[in-house]
């Protein structure tokens, strides 16, 4: 089981040494997701194929450790996962990973990516996906 | 302990160079309170102690601050008694910290300070951080009960200045407070369904009132915006918000400690409460 401190290194790790940085060339989707409580603000980018499988995934952001950390996290769990399943994927997942006692004060910057990449499926069974940054409005968490 | 003259409270400011010389007195307890609530994980100021917004301070229930046996629970962990000289610095330029301040003053804890700057500058200034948690001795502490009339202000308060024309203070971005954030109706901002400001609420963002480095402006400064430039003095009743009322109390401290006015109050309910509330008057300019 680990420790409080492994689970800071842990965030740490992908806070500083982000997993899926920077906007992705021609994605499928693209989605803002905001925390109207502390000014995190992410952004998501998937790009799919023919089953809507996530080929590729990243992410852009500024905000608390814990929110861009997440974003990183959350960008390794889609990859390889079609959108259904990361519709599915419960908060759980992210705030395992983080250690829910570290995140527990802080559950909407946690779970901000998450949020957020699961309405950009939302989006796009919509037919409404934004395909840019410039595009997408700020969904607020 | 601060540099700057004119201050009516200049005691409640302290500077980096002053809280590095002092670190070791044990009469001093330095607190830090961030938004951010890994930073203190990260690297702290040695010998503080985190104090937090959401765990610490607020009851976990209704929306509302921790009692007096809650209080009295959190000075004696962290080794603070009723002497203390406790010292509050975080991220964001001390929004947090200005706001742990407020609460701290609920209750009335006479000796409390603020590091100007925050930990922005003690870090820019390459001061030493540490990782390593402090073991402070449990102190006791004998609370007052809050006596929330003095700087807090509640919704019926407020819906009289705004009915009487008292002054009242709005914090926020100009975004927020035109509810120019506000597009559509269907995405709820901020929690509250409704954007705009409190009928009579001047504009003046919280940031108007620090320089770079998150230290303060002078006092004739904060005269020139205040009082120059938007007509508040001294003699009023003036009450701040914003949206739950933590940049307002950055505000708050600005006005009580610095500019020594009186009859401050920080309207803790602030939009998230005054935006969703059924039937008050909201103005957009």
């Amino acid at each position: 089981m680990q420790d409080r401190q492994e689970f800071i290194d842990f965030i740490l790790d992908h806070y500083e040494n982000p997993r899926h940085h920077g906007a992705l060339e021609n994605p499928d989707v693209v989605m803002r997701g905001g925390n109207p409580g502390c000014g995190d603000l992410v952004t998501l980018y998937l790009r799919l194929d023919e089953d809507e499988r996530v080929v590729d995934a990243s992410f852009e952001g500024d905000g608390c450790t814990i929110s861009q950390a997440a974003a990183s996290i959350v960008t390794e769990k889609v990859i390889g996962k079609t959108l259904a399943e990361v519709a599915a994927l419960g908060h759980e997942v992210v705030i395992d990973d983080m250690g829910r006692e570290v995140v527990s004060n802080r559950l909407r910057c946690a779970t901000l990516a998450l949020n957020t990449v699961q309405a950009a499926e939302k989006k796009y069974r919509a037919g409404q996906a934004a395909k840019s940054a410039s595009e997408a409005t700020v969904e607020n968490f | 302990m601060s540099t700057h003259t004119g201050y009516a409270r200049a005691d409640a400011l302290v500077e980096t160079g002053w809280l590095a010389e002092h670190l070791n007195d044990p009469n001093i307890r330095v607190v830090e309170s961030d938004e951010d609530i890994l930073l203190y994980d990260q690297g702290h100021i040695p010998g503080a102690v985190m104090v937090d917004w959401v765990a610490d301070l607020n009851d976990r229930v209704r929306r509302d601050y921790l009692g007096r046996e809650g209080f009295e629970q959190l000075c004696s962990k962290n080794g603070i008694g009723n002497d203390t000289t406790v010292i509050f610095y975080g991220d964001k330029n001390n929004w947090w910290a200005c706001y742990a301040f407020w609460v701290f003053q609920l209750f009335g804890h006479p000796n409390a300070k603020i590091l100007n700057g925050g930990r922005k500058k003690w870090m820019d200034e390459k001061r030493e951080l540490t990782k390593n948690k402090p073991g402070h001795p449990a102190a006791s502490y004998k609370a007052q009960e809050r006596a929330d009339y003095k700087i807090r202000a509640f919704r019926d308060q407020v819906m009289q200045h705004v009915l009487t024309k008292g002054p009242l203070v709005d914090v926020r971005s100009p975004a927020e407070y035109t509810g120019e954030l506000l597009h559509m109706e269907a995405y709820p901002q901020e929690g509250a369904l409704r954007g705009g400001h409190i009928p009579g609420a001047k504009s003046i963002p919280w940031g108007k009132a620090v320089k770079e480095d998150g230290t303060f402006k002078s006092v004739e400064e904060l005269r020139e915006l205040y009082e120059s430039q938007n007509k508040l003095s001294a003699d009023q009743n003036v009450i701040a918000y914003c949206r739950i009322g933590e940049r307002s109390s950055h505000t708050w401290f600005v006005l009580t400690y610095l500019l020594g006015y009186p009859n401050v109050r920080n309207y803790d309910g602030s939009w998230t409460e005054w935006g969703n509330l059924v039937g008050a008057p909201i103005e957009k300019p």
